[in-house]
This record gives structure tokens, C-alpha cells and sequence, in this order.
């Protein structure tokens, strides 16, 4: 199963939303990098470094970012991962919900593009 | 730390209290994109199939909701959509319709407790998939 990693300048926000997406899609594996390593507002590389090695379950893994530096530092780990690592690929999306449809995906089994393709369509996405 | 949640918590599990009032879509709301038929649906049943194929199997349902079709229960029909993959489902609602196999056109419909809300289903296993998403639609909140 696709593993996914949300990005955020706060741990709240990124423990929530990941914790909304747990209920939502269940099953899916979604762990949270949010904020500093020492639990302030901002990113850090390390934590998402580690994120991604626990949400990884062998069929990759997809960072969803909020904005921002959270886009800036996924990028730098994604370009600095092993060439042998896993797949790992980024997603264009709004925060939650991408998350949520991703969620939902990569419950089902989908696999790492088509994840990221669920992500990016809730651009798409009214509301109302 | 398994940030991923297997199954619902029995705490803080999500709830949708508000009354159904305001949650009415706007009148001045304007057809959403999800209105547009799903990417996988078939042809229109006027195409004349050929003399040996059988026609698709197609289903229909109406059901009245119990709760609001609000995200848990989108979740769980987008997951069960899933395992129908050789069919065409689409739910209904106010005269908007959504790929049930997408969550977020799902609740995009805002259907409330107490609507009607129509299950079409088109292709193989038509009438199992309406089955399955009915009893979704249908059960009481857990």
C-alpha cells in the first residue's frame, strides 16, 4: 500500500489532518511531519526524512505539502533520497483535501501514481 | 508511532451535529463539476449494441437517507466503489450527480438526513455494487 506523508509548518495541523484522514480512509497509512524538531512552526528535512520511512510500506510513498517551505524542504529530501529508495513522489494539492483523497486511494490498494493523481484532482474539487 | 490510524478510534470520532438546516446548498448554487458524467462511463444505452451482446445490466435504487452523507460515510462508499471496478456507479442527490468512486465530488452533493438520494449503477455486478452502497447509505451511524 501507497504510504502517505503530510508536510506542515505546525504538528497540529499536520497530526490533525492526519488523523482526519486515518478516519476517513481507513486502513491507509498516514503519518504526520509537521513543524521543527523541536515542535515549533516551521519544517524540518529530518522529520520528513523520517516520515517518509515509516509511511513507507514498500509501494512508495506520497508527500503532500501545505505551502511554502513545507514544499520547499519536501523537495530538497526528495531530490536527496537514495536512488535505490522507494518511490516518492510530491503532490500539487490543497491540503486536507488532497489528503483525504489520497487517503482514499491508497486504501484500495491504488498505486503511487494514481495516489498522486487522486491528490491532484480534488484541485478540481467544489465544495459546495 | 503508527500515525495511521487502523479502523475508527472510539475517541473523537468525527461528528456531524449540525442541524441539517444549514447545511441546504445555496439556491444560488451552480452545478458543480462533478455533475459531469464519470471518466469510465459508457457509451449512452442509445448506441445499438450489437445483436449478440447482452445490454449492460443496469440498477437504480432511491433511498432515504438516516444521517448525512458526510465524510465518513463517502469515504467508506468510495472504498466499497472500488471493488466494483467493471461498473459505472453514481449517486444522485437533488438532482446532482457524483462518481462514487470519488470522495470529494460524494460530499460535494451535501446530501442531508432525510433526502432522497438515487444509486445508479451500469456494467458487471450492477446490481451487487447498488446493493453494497445502499447498505452504506443506509446503516445507521455507527
Amino acid at each position: 500500500m501507497v504510504g502517505i506523508v503530510l508536510v506542515s509548518h505546525s504538528p497540529a495541523l499536520a497530526e490533525g489532518a492526519a488523523e482526519l484522514v486515518g478516519q476517513i480512509a481507513g486502513g491507509a497509512r498516514v503519518v504526520p511531519a509537521g513543524g521543527t524538531e523541536d515542535g515549533r512552526l516551521g519544517t524540518s528535512t529530518r522529520l520528513i526524512v523520517d516520515a517518509i520511512a515509516k509511511a513507507d510500506q514498500g509501494a512508495g510513498v506520497l508527500v503532500i505539502p501545505d505551502l511554502g517551505s513545507s514544499v520547499l524542504s519536501a523537495r530538497a529530501v526528495i531530490a536527496d533520497l537514495d536512488p535505490g529508495a522507494p518511490p516518492v513522489a510530491l503532490a500539487d494539492a490543497p491540503f486536507v483535501e488532497g489528503a483525504v483523497a489520497a487517503g482514499v486511494a491508497a486504501s484500495i490498494g491504488a498505486d503511487l501514481s494514481a495516489v498522486a493523481r487522486a491528490a491532484e484532482e480534488a484541485r478540481d474539487a467544489r465544495k459546495l | 508511532m503508527p500515525a495511521s490510524s487502523e479502523g475508527p478510534a472510539t475517541a473523537g470520532r468525527l461528528q456531524n451535529t449540525e442541524p441539517p438546516e444549514n447545511t441546504e446548498p445555496p439556491a444560488t448554487a451552480e452545478p458543480p463539476e462533478n455533475t459531469e458524467p464519470p471518466a469510465t462511463a459508457e457509451p449512452p444505452a442509445t448506441a445499438e449494441p450489437p445483436a449478440t451482446a447482452e445490454p449492460p445490466a443496469r440498477a437504480e435504487r432511491a433511498v432515504i437517507l438516516p444521517k448525512h452523507l458526510h465524510a465518513r460515510p463517502a469515504g467508506l462508499i468510495a472504498q466499497a466503489a472500488a471493488r466494483y471496478p467493471q461498473t459505472t456507479i453514481e449517486i444522485v442527490a437533488d438532482g446532482r450527480r457524483a462518481d462514487a468512486r470519488s470522495i470529494l465530488a460524494v460530499m460535494a452533493l451535501g446530501a442531508v438526513a432525510g433526502s432522497e438520494v438515487l444509486v445508479r449503477t451500469a456494467g458487471a455486478q450492477a446490481d451487487g455494487a447498488t446493493a453494497t452502497v445502499v447498505a452504506i447509505l443506509t446503516a445507521a451511524e455507527d
